[in-house]
């Protein structure tokens, strides 16, 4: 097997009296859909957000292309080609596709900050690089608000490719959308596992879409991880049993039909 | 299955329609402002018989709109950011102070005479390290910046009127020399700029007073202060990397600081600007009549507000433009200076003015947000 792009090794978080994570292993490899998968308070979202630099582990070690990383903020993250698109905070709705496209790394031309932007230039990357991973949005200038959940999902993607992303991070992409939109999105997902050279962890409380796109699994109850696998080596029925942090749905059906 | 064939070759990005020219228009924060300026230019030029325009109208109401101008400018560019500044007014008074203190008694420290130069620069440091001081604060705090510039508007103008009343014993200065005859740098703020304008008029055979000479010379300095203000503000937040960052900064902070946006410092710096504004504004008032008083800019910064927001400005902030602001500056300025061509209605009426445009801008501006958002 490749080396893994990502690898983390005992990754543990404290916050306080409270262990988030305790002595997380994960690895995640080039050109694969990586799964994440648990109930809420497993510890998903911190370890993404170990992972993104924005919170510092308090032991364990994240390996990136074999060399180890501490990232102290989430810029160092991203420079290490970790690029996280988070369900809410991906886009800013009133402003256009382009200027979201490049916000805070905007081409320019002269001194910055006060550089002329080379709009031009912006809208036509902008808009190579949407259709590039399956939207063709006719006019780049849009203002962002008039733009599908499932667009901005993708918008936010392209985005962290075209800025050098080796791995996305994709914090519940398809939660907030409707039925056709999560279908986008997890074709999109698709299309840059296409690619080969992006690695994709997908956080999702969903196990049919994980099923559908997923080529591995890890799985987390309580911070830690309970269950690994990939695509062939797990069945539906396990997931289920795995997301629901390891309560037996026929017990759960039992619970429910005596009240 | 002929509708689900027909319905899979749509895309979503055929939804939107982008529509004629008329439609785009409508999306753009400045339509309202521009339909109110040419409604108010035309009513005033009819009730005022002409007098509004005529060269000393044009004159005086360019005085006035260039000073509201000004400000709305810095107001209107740190509420894109998703900022208040309401101590623009106490700001005023605070830099008049200073600099008319510095020329009648002297620099501080014993420092010698002040010329308009080093007050201007010395006054100029202190408002920018305010401005700094009250981003700062905002920023680290996390606190509104409506009620830690609400706090600075009363600070800043009991500072004015204490020092004033220790060094001058008066809460105003009056007489000081006339600077603009003898410095450059003060005819620069309080002078007579565009000359060749009232010149070119007379030539024309127009701008005569009785006795057949030429009447009006120039336009005050402020117009050139504002052009300068309006045109640097306009080319950066439309054509650069920090305009970009101001928007940002505004539509949704978080995600702004996610994708990099210095946010933090964008938002310092825009009050700074404010105070850079109001500064150029007391600037202008002192060099040109020679006078200073502790209640110079008293409402200022609500006006600044109000203009901006009949620019077009969002006051959720991530949206508007310095050209709204122009006409949001023309058409208050113009209201604001009304009962001097119009002798037969009341002053107080501009207030009741202001209200009802401010209301009816909020709205407007409310429906323009949603319809780009596509929430319409």
């Amino acid at each position: 097997m490749a080396e893994p792009i990502i690898r983390t090794e005992g990754l543990s978080k404290k916050f306080g009296p409270f262990t988030a994570l305790n002595g997380i292993d994960l690895e995640v490899y080039k050109g694969e859909i990586h799964a994440l998968l648990g109930d809420n308070g497993a510890g998903k979202s911190t370890l993404i957000k170990i992972l993104s630099g924005v919170h510092q582990p308090t032991s364990g070690t994240i390996y990136v292309e074999g060399q180890p990383h501490a990232f102290k903020t989430p810029r160092d993250a991203s420079q290490a080609g970790i690029g996280t698109v988070y369900q809410d905070l991906a886009v800013n709705p009133l402003m256009s596709v382009t200027r979201n496209f490049f916000m805070g790394r905007e081409l320019t031309k002269g001194p910055a900050p006060f550089g002329l932007l080379r709009m031009e230039e912006m809208d036509q990357i902008t808009h190579d690089e949407m259709v590039k991973i399956g939207i063709d949005i006719s006019d780049p200038r849009q203002a962002v608000g008039t733009m599908s959940g499932g667009q901005r999902q993708t918008l936010a993607i392209a985005r962290a490719i075209y800025f050098g992303a080796k791995v996305l991070i994709l914090d519940e992409p398809t939660s907030a959308l409707g039925q056709k939109q999560q279908l986008e999105v997890l074709k999109t997902m698709r299309r840059v596992r296409a690619r080969g050279d992006i690695a994709i962890i997908f956080i999702t409380h969903n196990e049919v879409h994980s099923m559908l796109v997923s080529d591995r699994f890890t799985f987390l109850a309580l911070g830690e991880v309970i269950g690994k696998g990939t695509h062939e080596e797990l069945h539906g029925t396990d997931i289920r049993h795995l997301m629901a942090g390891g309560v037996e749905m026929a017990d759960l059906e039992q619970e429910i039909a005596a009240i | 299955m002929a509708v689900h064939e027909a319905s899979s070759q749509r895309s979503e990005a055929d939804r939107l329609n982008k529509g004629g020219i008329l439609d785009q228009l409508k999306r753009r924060p400045e339509v309202g402002s521009f339909i109110v300026m040419m409604v108010v230019i035309i009513a005033i030029g009819f009730a005022s018989h002409g007098n509004a325009f005529n060269p000393l109208g044009l004159k005086n109401n360019l005085s006035i709109i260039a000073q509201f101008g000004i400000i709305a400018t810095g107001a209107c560019l740190l509420m894109i950011a998703g900022d208040f500044d309401l101590s623009i007014g106490s700001m005023i008074g605070f830099a008049g102070m200073s600099m008319s203190m510095m020329l009648k008694w002297g620099l501080p420290f014993g420092l010698g005479t002040a010329t308009p130069v080093t007050a201007f620069l010395i006054t100029l440091a202190m408002t920018l390290f305010l401005g700094w001081l009250i981003g700062t604060i905002v920023v680290r705090s996390k606190l509104s910046s409506f009620i830690v510039t609400l706090a600075f508007l009363f600070f800043l103008r009991g500072v004015t009127e204490v020092c004033f009343r220790i060094i001058n014993q008066s809460t105003q200065i009056s007489g000081l020399p006339d600077y603009k005859e003898t410095s450059w740098f003060a005819d620069l703020f309080g002078g007579e700029f565009f000359t060749w304008f009232y010149s070119a008029w007379y030539a024309l055979g127009g701008n005569l007073n009785r006795a057949g000479n030429q009447w009006v010379s120039g336009f005050d300095a402020r117009l050139l202060w504002w052009i300068i203000v309006a045109g640097v503000a306009y080319l950066i937040l439309a054509r650069t990397q920090a305009g970009n960052w101001i928007y940002a900064t505004g539509d949704n902070r978080e995600s702004a600081r996610a994708n990099g946006v210095p946010v933090d410092k964008v938002r310092i710096s825009l009050f700074m600007v404010t105070a850079l504004c109001a500064t150029i504004f007391a600037a202008c008032q002192v060099f040109d009549t020679n006078t200073a008083d502790a209640a110079k800019g008293n409402l200022k910064e609500l006006e600044a507000i109000a203009i901006a927001v009949v620019g077009g400005t969002l006051m959720t902030g991530g949206f508007g433009s310095v050209i709204g602001v122009v006409f949001g500056a023309v058409t208050f300025g113009l209201v604001a200076n009304a009962v001097f061509f119009i002798p037969a209605i009341d002053g107080s009426y501009y207030r009741v003015f202001v209200g009802v445009v401010l209301l009816t801008a909020v709205f407007l501006n409310e429906s323009v947000r949603k319809r780009i958002t596509g929430g319409l």
